[in-house]
């Protein structure tokens, strides 16, 4: 697929939000989606030869967002697309998050991690749940979006390592003060994080999903490249494809490192 | 679609002559639901063993310059639950079926090929190049003696189909192993697999592969898979299936000019999907565009 980029917006030196017009990407995305961006946009550079996944940050009205952090070499060359260009994706990937009619439920996100959730707040939000947000970043930089998300959620909680926004520590602090409250919990953000928020939500016999993030070569299921470890009923190891059979896992199910 | 792309190898007819290269296509039907399969010459498969195998650890890939390194180990469901449950599904499509097949011993590549034999496949790819596993794999394509027994034992049992030998490219003299293919019985050979490489995190100082080392693919090994297409062509008389790099249509017709028979797209596929399907639309015109009737006139055309 192709689309227009309408924005590309810098929104501190570490992170961008781009916006980009595609009716027939919106049309198919749901939240939990990814897709596969190809970075460069010109057909005979092959350095960087892969393309680099993003999880859907957003829809609406014929556009959707990637939110995306400074890495390498794909995030930087994203980060020069003018505004009015073309840049290549592909279709909608992955599985997505599922939901059961739980009445209120906590989104725990850190980082980039915040990026599919703010998909999923609107998302339950239209469909009459509470939504609180346990939002956790190493810095100040690190929380974005926050006016975004108080659309669409009940109450939200911050944290940073430094404290100099929101409560100092870690997320799963204040969530573990509430936990009893939610039908379910959703959680995107690095490893450790989803770790102690699956941890947290098996204790109390909560649902937990988390979405993952893996190197992905294909995106697609072919390469083999990006597997997740997930116990089965029987409690034997199974290996599921990041990119197919996730990238959202039963967070109870997943053999972390 | 034009005839000019039609091409046989060892008595099986393709409609084109751009195939999906082993390992960067899963099982086929991964991809059903993105491209039109029946639009490729062919497909070759996951390399298949005689039982289920289950890899190396994570992380298995590392994207380096115009290039990526790969560390699967030869991940498959086995050669019983391939025939049941994924050919099948690829049967569907009107292409071409290479099943690239592996084994950690004699026995092991004999008895594989035997079963595979006997099912409904166009031809057999043997791979004894792979750099991801300790038993069997590079092994047999890195020492000529093995390299003979293992085409010659295997040959041996298969009745029904050809059987292509695809070619390790770490060694220092790619035509000794083509020549000891061809003498050991096998109908074509494909180079190259991927070369063995590595990379290093420097924050962290350890190996970006858990496998330390990785098979090195794409763009960045193009040239050399020139090289060896055109060096094996001067050396053997059955056909070559050119892979390494192939990007677009150029790509192919160098291929082609160094001696090219037929040509695999890897990495390229995870690229873009569609990849394949817009090479063989290039080809057509770039043909036409040359008046050149049928593409095997290319074969081995490099003025030197
Ligand atoms: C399902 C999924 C969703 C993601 N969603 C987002 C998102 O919404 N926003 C965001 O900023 N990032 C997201 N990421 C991570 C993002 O893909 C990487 O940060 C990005 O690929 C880095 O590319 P680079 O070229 O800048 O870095 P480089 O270091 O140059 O990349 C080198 C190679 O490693 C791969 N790679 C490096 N880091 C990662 C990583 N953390 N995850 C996956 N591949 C990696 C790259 O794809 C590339 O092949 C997501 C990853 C996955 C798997
Ligand atoms: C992820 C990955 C997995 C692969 N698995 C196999 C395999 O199972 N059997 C095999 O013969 N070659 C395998 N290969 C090698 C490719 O078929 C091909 O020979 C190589 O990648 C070079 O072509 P390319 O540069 O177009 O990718 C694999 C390559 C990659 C990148
Ligand atoms: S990225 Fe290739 S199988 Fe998941």
């Amino acid at each position: 697929m192709k689309g227009k980029v309408v924005n590309n917006l810098m929104l501190n030196d570490k992170y961008y939000l781009m916006e980009i017009e595609s009716e027939e990407f919106v049309s198919k995305a749901k939240p939990g989606h990814f897709m596969m961006v190809k970075a460069q946009q010109y057909d005979y550079l092959y350095d960087p030869l892969l393309r680099r996944p993003f999880g859907v940050c957003d829809i609406e009205r014929g556009r959707f967002k990637i939110l995306y952090i400074l890495i390498g070499k794909g995030t930087n060359l994203l980060s020069q697309v003018k505004v009015g260009s073309y840049i290549e994706f592909s279709e909608p990937l992955g599985n997505t998050f599922n939901f059961n009619n739980e009445k209120t439920v906590a989104l725990v996100g850190g980082g980039v991690g915040i990026a599919p959730l703010l998909f999923l707040a609107k998302y339950l939000y239209n469909q009459d749940v509470l939504v609180d947000l346990y939002y956790g970043g190493k810095t100040e930089d690190d929380i974005l979006l926050i006016d975004e998300f108080k659309k669409y959620c009940q109450h939200i909680e911050v944290t940073t390592e430094n404290g100099k926004v929101g409560k100092k520590g870690i997320v799963t602090l204040p969530l573990s003060e509430n936990i009893k409250k939610y039908g379910k919990i959703y959680a995107c953000g690095p490893k450790r994080m989803l770790q102690a928020t699956s941890e947290l939500a098996i204790e109390h016999n909560i649902p937990v999903e988390v979405s993952l993030d893996e190197r992905m070569a294909c995106g697609m299921g072919a390469c083999l490249g990006c597997l997740v470890y997930v116990k089965n009923d029987k409690g034997e190891i199974e290996q599921k494809r990041c990119c197919v059979e996730g990238p959202v896992f039963d967070g109870a199910r997943i053999v972390w490192e | 679609m034009s005839k000019s792309l039609e091409i046989e190898i060892c008595g099986v007819k393709f409609k084109n002559p751009i195939i999906t290269a082993s390992g960067t296509f899963g099982y086929g039907i991964e991809y059903a639901r993105f491209i039109d399969l029946n639009r490729l010459g062919g497909i070759s498969v996951k390399g298949i063993s005689l039982k289920e195998t289950k890899g190396n650890k994570m992380p298995r890939i590392m994207e380096t310059n115009a290039g990526m390194l790969n560390a699967i180990g030869l991940q498959n469901v086995g050669v019983e639950r391939f025939i049941n449950e994924k050919l099948p599904l690829l049967k569907k499509y009107d292409t071409r079926i290479i099943v690239n097949f592996w084994g950690k011993s004699i026995e092991e590549y004999v008895e594989v090929a035997r079963i595979l034999d006997e099912s409904e496949i166009d031809m057999l790819e043997m791979n004894i190049s792979c750099p991801n596993i300790k038993e069997g794999g590079i092994a047999f394509g890195t020492d000529p003696k093995m390299t003979y027994s293992v085409v010659y034992e295997t040959k041996k049992v298969i009745k029904n189909k050809p059987l292509i030998v695809k070619l390790s490219p770490n060694v220092t003299d790619i035509k000794l192993f083509g020549k000891v293919a061809e003498e050991a019985g096998a109908d074509a050979i494909s180079a190259i697999n991927t070369l063995l490489g590595m990379a290093i995190n420097i924050e962290t100082q350890k190996p970006y592969i858990s496998n330390i080392t990785g098979g090195l693919s794409g763009p960045a090994i193009k040239p050399v898979a020139i090289r060896m297409v055109y060096e094996l062509y001067k050396t053997i008389s059955i056909p070559i299936i050119g892979i390494g790099g192939i990007m677009n249509y150029k790509d192919v017709v160098e291929f082609y000019l160094a001696g090219a028979s037929a040509v695999q797209i890897g990495t390229a596929n995870f690229v873009n999907p569609e990849i394949s399907i817009q090479i063989v639309k290039e080809l057509e015109d770039y043909l036409k565009s040359k008046s050149i009737d049928k593409i095997t006139d290319l074969t081995g055309k490099v003025i030197v």
